[in-house]
């Protein structure tokens, strides 16, 4: 997800920056003509139409949905200054996960890491709620909880670990 | 050097009421800005472990970086607007100097709390952690904190009443000021110009960005002083977005005004006030207030439809910036023949670096992105996109225009050597937050791991060189308003 985000990104910084560099440099040119009103609402509707289209696109399956209690395994997370607590270490591939997610103290964020420091999801720990959010790993190996969000002196400390080990056949 | 001019005389240097203490002001925070982006770059290069910084003192630049930073940029556009605003307004220069040194008061205490106390709470206060450090500062240099901001707050509230007030009985209404002729097709033969369109809708949505925020700092000291005061997390949570998104929005939408006023003299074609301006200015007013939510896209006990209308508005508030505010830069600029000094040659840049930072940021809005990059330095990569390359270029553009003098002439080499090291060290330190971000390098860590310091290093240099072509527009600035005034 993240290496297309940054290049979907970068290429429309890049051409944004484009248009302001031609029109720095079509200052020396002639004035704009009767066009440009027209161009104008043109661009409105353009980004209008793709804006429909990509949040539609985006929304249409809840990004925080949560897998039915019946089929996931419910994995209990609680953070404090400055740990992480996991009430579950070995975490079977292919079968979607709830965490739920508390915290004792001030707020904290869990991010899920792989192995390669790639963050999978996340979800806020906030003081008095239990958060809860749905993953399924695919691929068994070690994985780590970051904290999220500042808490503090030791917040760049606050890191655990936990297996996924592959399903029995 | 204070004469008021009531209209605006294109090609004209026009001064305007209480220019000294817009100058004054803006020397502060040309000083300030430089040196808390020295306080950003020993965070960078303590993060690529160049240097060694204690946690503790890390969190505690953090701290004073990102309040120092979003109050100067504040400070820096307040200031601007003033000004532009005293073009078309009779404002008192009372109420100017009591925000100035109620701001100055909250900075004493803001940077005694956080140096003398050791608050290293970060500049969102996020509740409770001001009042739960686990050791690292009492609650007496949190107090001190939450206090500098009130002293802030109360400064920001006296200035934007006394604008509300001055707009009023200039315009009879703040409707009117906001183009609601233009927008109902009614005659107007004196309609608002854009300066008080943008001085209109800031004072309303400002306000209740500061009067939300003063309620979460009440609640925030009472909780530091009298134990089994609660307050429900979120709300608190909500309460700081609100205050801290528009607070920091406000500072690009007063300094704009810039833009607005300065371009004109050098493209010979007034800013107007039109219809479709009219309609972007009270379309942001909405949507600076409703896009809050895209700060709390991961507090998943939020009402769905809250977390939906903040992905929506992120992407839709891009339109006014791109479609009107980029859109008719471009127009203005388009076969002007104007000439290309540091004052102009900053403006424009800054609404490039504005619409471009505004990308990544509505990227970042959709809540499936927003798993995977919320609280990443890439957060960090488009904020320092529409600040640095945004807000803080409209305030040294502003400055330049300041000392320009009478004829407009070509950079010269300085100039020119200063524009070009700000711009490459700009554009490089947040492509290179933006790659950290990609790398999922969280945001605010003290220390990195191995994996990550390339990217610490290269952020520093490129940071190195912003900081260089600070130094020369500030000290430049400086020196030139001694000899004009002198
Ligand atoms: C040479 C220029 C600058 C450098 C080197 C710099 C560096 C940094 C660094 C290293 C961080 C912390 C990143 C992290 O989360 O790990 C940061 C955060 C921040 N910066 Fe800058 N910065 C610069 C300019 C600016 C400017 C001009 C502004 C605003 C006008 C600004 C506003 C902020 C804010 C609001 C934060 C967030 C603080 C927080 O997370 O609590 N910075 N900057
Ligand atoms: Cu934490
Ligand atoms: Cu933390």
């Amino acid at each position: 997800m993240q290496p297309v985000v940054l290049f979907i990104s970068l290429i429309l910084m890049a051409a944004l920056s484009a248009v302001f560099v031609a029109a720095a440099r079509a200052s020396r040119g002639p004035a704009p003509g009767p066009g440009a009103s027209a161009k104008r609402s043109g661009l409105i509707w353009v980004m209008t139409i793709l804006g429909v289209i990509v949040s539609v696109a985006s929304l249409r399956e809840w990004p925080h949905a949560l897998a039915g209690t019946g089929d996931a395994l419910e994995v209990n997370v609680s953070g404090g200054q400055w740990w992480w607590d996991i009430d579950t270490t070995e975490i079977p591939a292919g079968k979607p996960v709830n965490f739920n997610v508390t915290t004792e103290d001030v707020t904290h964020g869990m991010g899920i890491y792989d192995s390669d420091l790639t963050l999978l999801t996340q979800v806020q720990a906030i003081p008095g709620y239990t958060t809860q959010i749905t993953y399924t790993f695919e691929e068994p190996g070690s994985y780590q909880i970051l904290c999220m969000e500042f808490c503090g002196v030791a917040h760049h400390d606050m890191v655990n670990e936990f297996e996924v080990i592959a399903a029995e056949g | 050097m204070s004469t008021v001019s009531e209209n605006y005389v294109p090609g004209h240097a026009a001064a305007a009421p209480q220019a000294g203490a817009v100058k004054l002001t803006m020397v502060l925070s040309g000083a300030v800005f430089a040196l808390m982006m020295v306080f950003g770059l020993l965070m960078r290069a303590a993060q690529g472990q160049w240097i060694d910084l204690d946690a503790a003192l890390f969190y505690q630049l953090l701290t004073a970086h990102g309040a120092g930073m979003v109050g100067t940029a504040a400070l820096s556009g307040a200031a601007i607007m003033w000004y532009f605003c005293g073009r078309h307004l009779v404002l008192s220069g009372g109420i100017f100097w009591a925000f100035l040194g109620l701001f100055l008061l909250g900075v004493v205490l803001i940077l005694g709390a956080i140096f003398i106390g050791g608050y290293g709470g970060a500049w969102t206060f996020l509740f409770p952690l001001p009042a739960l450090s686990g050791g690292a500062w009492e609650a007496g240099a949190a107090a001190a904190f939450m206090l500098g901001y009130t002293a802030i707050g109360v400064g920001f509230l006296l200035y934007y009443l006394e604008l509300g007030r001055r707009i009023h009985a200039r315009y009879g209404s703040l409707v009117r000021a906001l183009g609601w002729n233009l927008i109902l097709g009614r005659e107007d033969n004196d309609p608002p110009p854009p300066a008080i369109v943008a001085a209109a809708a800031v004072t309303i949505f400002n306000s209740i960005g500061i009067i939300l925020g003063a309620a979460v700092l009440v609640a925030s000291l009472v909780h530091l002083l009298v134990p089994g005061f609660e307050v429900d997390a979120l709300l608190a949570k909500n309460l700081i977005y609100f205050f801290g998104h528009v607070f920091i929005n406000a500072s690009i939408y007063m300094a704009v005004t810039a833009v607005y006023e300065i371009l004109p003299e050098y493209t010979g074609k007034p800013w107007k006030s039109n219809r479709l301006f009219a309609i972007a200015w009270n379309a942001v007013l909405i949507f600076v207030m409703a896009v809050y939510w895209h700060h709390l896209l991961q507090d998943v006990v939020m009402p769905p439809w809250m977390l939906v209308v903040g992905q929506l508005v992120s992407y839709f508030s891009g339109i006014p910036l791109i479609a009107v505010t980029a859109f008719s830069t471009f127009l203005y600029v388009r076969g002007s023949k104007m000439t290309w000094d540091l004052a102009s040659s900053l403006l424009v840049l800054s609404v490039a670096g504005w619409s471009v930072g505004s990308v990544p940021a509505s990227i970042d809005g959709m809540i499936s992105v927003n798993k995977v990059m919320h609280n990443t330095m890439w957060v960090p990569g488009h904020f320092h996109t529409y600040l640095l390359l945004g807000e803080v270029a409209m305030a040294f553009g502003f400055m330049a225009w300041l000392v320009r003098g009478k004829t407009i002439s070509q950079m010269d080499g300085l100039d020119r050597a200063a524009f070009v090291t700000y711009l490459a060290g700009a554009a490089g330190f947040v492509t290179v937050f933006l790659f950290s971000g990609a790398a999922s390098i969280p945001r605010r860590w003290a220390v990195h791991y191995e994996e990550w310091l390339a990217h610490d290093r290269i952020g520093t240099l490129f940071g190195g060189l912003v900081v260089l072509g600070t130094l020369v527009f500030v000290l430049r600035f400086a020196a030139r308003l001694g000899r004009r005034e002198g």
